[in-house]
């Protein structure tokens, strides 16, 4: 698939805050309930349009446990936006969001665009942490904030397309460099890679066969 | 230019300027001048640069001594001067025409120095014959105001002028044809210039249009001075412009003999300018823009099936590249920690740590292994064991899930119904499948290695060794049976280049994943190396 833009996302926060499952609702457009612990990072990707023109989303999904703490903050350079996402029916999630971003930012590069997300709005019986508490930190910080449900799929789509909104207009505006790999861009492939090593397939039984499977 | 130069002021008088064509022109019959004379004449003819030249005075004229009647008595000297009256479009006419050769550049620009200082022409008039007027920087006052009472004198003057300027217009243009002529061999310049000089006389000056600065004139003599002046400054003009006119189609005569001698119809001209080839054939049009469309689509289809087969891009569709990438920088960010820790150590303990590091680059060197790897079941005991050393939570079940889907698909095929193509992406896809997952489990390996409490390096590059050699004898093999239904092909099939050419390419593939997975396992030293210090 041919894209304008590749942009590198990484969702980072406490372990159980529900990020595997933001992306695999946003992948996939599906909530699995029960979800294996993420071993290091794993990845997602999707295509999305903005202002006309596809952008190739590329997600990092870190593992959130203390133990690989080290290991994923080595993943965190390179990336264009982060979703940091905490549960807001535990608040001690929500506490731990100075040391994730003092983190991000340290190890990222400075014009990375970050997400704050309150997951699991669905669970509004069960909530310890208000919006307007992850607003005014969202204000504090310089983020933009979003509460969302991966399991209803409520503002998953926003919170993912609004953060490539913002890297998009940033490169519009010329803050990102796309030339600079680091910066978690990179410019889609004019074309489709032809493969050198395959000569003269053309013309000759190309279109015979109706599947062999 | 500068000889023909000198011999354009000479030429300026008839006679001697007869000789000089003669002498030329002998030069010329003998001795065809070589391609770059040629060449240069017509430079010459197409530079339209005038190149300032105040120092060259037309002093030539002087050497009038055998003047013929018409010229009366005026000296050539004093016609440039008179001829300075002439006013700015004279001027830019001559200019025009003249570009061609300095000898009528001199004359213009002795025109143009002058033109606004009658005055100081006027008081030299009767007393220098010496006079240059191309040396006196003039000041620029109104003809008008300054005219004392010279009046009755500037009408004779002028009319010897009128004679004069004709002289000298018909003159600049003989010489002009005439140099061109003699330089590049053409006849009867002689008769060209008395032509030249029949017509310009016979152009009277008919223009009465006065200037408005004659009014300020207080006395009669010296208005109808000043009418004939404007009347001077009409004729001269008419006749340069129509002299000139003359010599340029003499001069566009001449380059066009000049460009054709030995080069009949300009065959080989127009095919160095390449102007030939420029004739549309409409039929030749058409047929070249069906070839080209043929070729786009032939190319796209290339193109479509190239991508689907493309391996790189397969690659990536399975995630292959994310964990390489990620691979990579887990690698460095080991290779960061281990250069530090080389940093702090000195002596000894450095010595100690570089040995220790190399141990473990040696533990990992790969043996060349051709094991056959048919049963899965074998496959998946040898995988199994090879990891169990390195006691970490993994497993390769999904890689041979693909390898056991591969494999029922290829034993069921129906090489009637499936086209050679179909096979070979089939075989691409499966390779760069494998490869994916098989570079995933390096990329988690790593990661597992580098939270695990209790290491033991040597194990785990064991572990990694025997677990790299299966996995590149199993994608080999992998390439073997894809490769093996597409030489089943071979026999029934009208394209065996072409089929020959995409068993080479599973081969190049299997290299490729095999590359892959070598590369990665590099990338996995700097993660042993850390666990063992």
């Amino acid at each position: 698939m041919s894209y304008a833009y590749l942009f590198k996302y990484i969702i980072i926060g406490d372990t159980g805050v529900g990020k595997s499952c933001l992306l695999l609702q946003f992948t996939d457009k599906r909530f699995q309930p029960v979800h294996d612990l993420t071993i290091g990072v794993e990845f997602g990707a999707r295509m999305i349009t903005i202002d006309g023109k596809q952008i190739k989303l590329q997600i990092w999904d870190t593992a959130g446990q203390e133990a690989f703490r080290s290991i994923t903050r080595s993943y965190y350079r390179g990336a264009a936006g982060a979703l940091l996402v905490y549960d807001i029916t535990r608040r001690e999630t929500f506490n731990h969001l100075t040391t994730w971003l003092e983190d991000a930012r340290q190890h990222s590069n400075s014009n990375m665009v970050i997400m704050l997300i309150g997951n699991k709005s669905d669970l509004e019986s069960r909530r310890e942490v208000k919006k307007e508490e992850g607003e005014a930190f969202a204000r504090e910080h310089g983020l933009v904030f979003m509460e969302t449900s991966a399991k209803t799929a409520a503002n998953v789509e926003e919170a993912f397309i609004n953060t490539a909104r913002e890297i998009y207009e940033k490169i519009q505006e010329g803050v990102f460099d796309i030339n600079n790999e680091a910066n978690g861009i990179k410019i889609g492939p004019q074309h489709s890679p032809t493969n050198p090593s395959l000569p003269g397939t053309g013309g000759q039984g190309g279109s015979q066969g109706g599947g062999c499977c | 230019m500068e000889t023909s130069d000198s011999e354009c002021f000479e030429s300026a008088d008839e006679e001697i300027y007869t000789e000089k064509e003669n002498k030329k022109s002998k030069k010329v019959a003998s001795s065809p001048p070589p391609k770059d004379d040629l060449s240069k004449e017509v430079e010459d003819i197409t530079n339209l640069k005038i190149t300032e030249s105040n120092d060259e005075q037309p002093v030539d004229l002087n050497n009038e001594p055998h003047e013929p009647a018409k010229a009366t008595k005026i000296k050539p000297s004093k016609i440039g001067v008179k001829t300075n009256k002439s006013d700015n479009r004279t001027n830019s006419h001559s200019t025009m025409i003249d570009n061609k050769h300095i000898d009528t550049i001199n004359v213009t620009e002795n025109l143009e120095d002058h033109k606004d200082t009658p005055n100081e022409e006027v008081n030299m008039w009767d007393e220098d014959e010496d006079w240059e007027p191309i040396e006196t920087k003039p000041e620029p006052p109104p003809p008008v105001s300054t005219n004392k009472s010279w009046g009755w004198d500037l009408s004779a003057v002028i009319n010897a002028a009128t004679v004069g300027v004709t002289t000298v217009t018909s003159h600049v243009s003989q010489g002009l044809s005439t140099v061109l002529e003699t330089g590049i061999g053409a006849p009867d310049p002689a008769e060209l210039a008395r032509q030249h000089t029949q017509e310009t006389e016979t152009h009277n000056a008919d223009d009465d249009s006065t200037q408005s600065t004659t009014n300020l004139f207080g006395f009669g003599n010296l208005v109808s001075g000043v009418t004939q002046i404007t009347k001077l400054v009409e004729t001269t003009g008419n006749k340069v412009i129509l002299g000139g006119l003359d010599t340029l189609e003499s001069i566009g005569k001449k380059t066009m003999q000049v460009l054709q001698e030995g080069d009949p119809g300009f065959k080989k001209k127009r095919a160095l300018l390449n102007i030939e080839g420029e004739k549309p054939v409409l039929s030749q049009i058409l047929r070249e823009a069906k070839e080209k469309a043929e070729f786009e689509n032939r190319l796209l289809e290339e193109q479509h099936f190239a991508r689907k087969a493309n391996y790189e891009s397969l690659f990536d569709d399975h995630q292959g590249l994310m964990h390489l990438e990620a691979l990579e920088m887990l690698s460095r960010q080991c290779s960061i920690k281990l250069e530090r820790l080389t940093e702090s150590r000195f002596g000894s303990e450095l010595v100690e740590l570089q040995e220790t590091m190399n141990q473990i680059v040696e533990l990992c060197e790969l043996i060349e292994d051709e094991d056959e790897l048919e049963d899965t079941s074998e496959i998946k005991e040898k995988l199994d064991s090879a990891v169990s050393e390195m006691v970490i939570n993994i497993s390769y079940d999904k890689l041979l899930t693909t390898r056991k889907e591969a494999e029922h698909w290829l034993d069921n095929i129906n090489l009637q119904i499936c086209s050679e193509l179909e096979l070979h992406e089939q075989a691409i896809d499966t390779l760069a499948q494998l490869t994916a997952l098989a570079v995933e489990r390096y990329h988690k390996i790593g990661e597992l290695l580098l939270i695990k409490e209790h290491r033991s390096t040597a194990d785990e590059a064991d572990s990694l060794v025997q677990l790299t050699m299966i996995l590149i004898t199993l994608t080999g093999n992998m390439a073997t049976k894809f490769s093996n239904k597409l030489s089943e092909k071979l026999s029934s099939s009208a394209h065996k280049d072409h089929i020959n050419t995409l068993i080479t390419n599973v081969y190049f593939e299997s290299a490729n994943s095999s590359s892959y997975l070598k590369n990665a396992f590099q990338l996995l030293i700097p993660v042993l190396q850390v666990g063992a210090i």
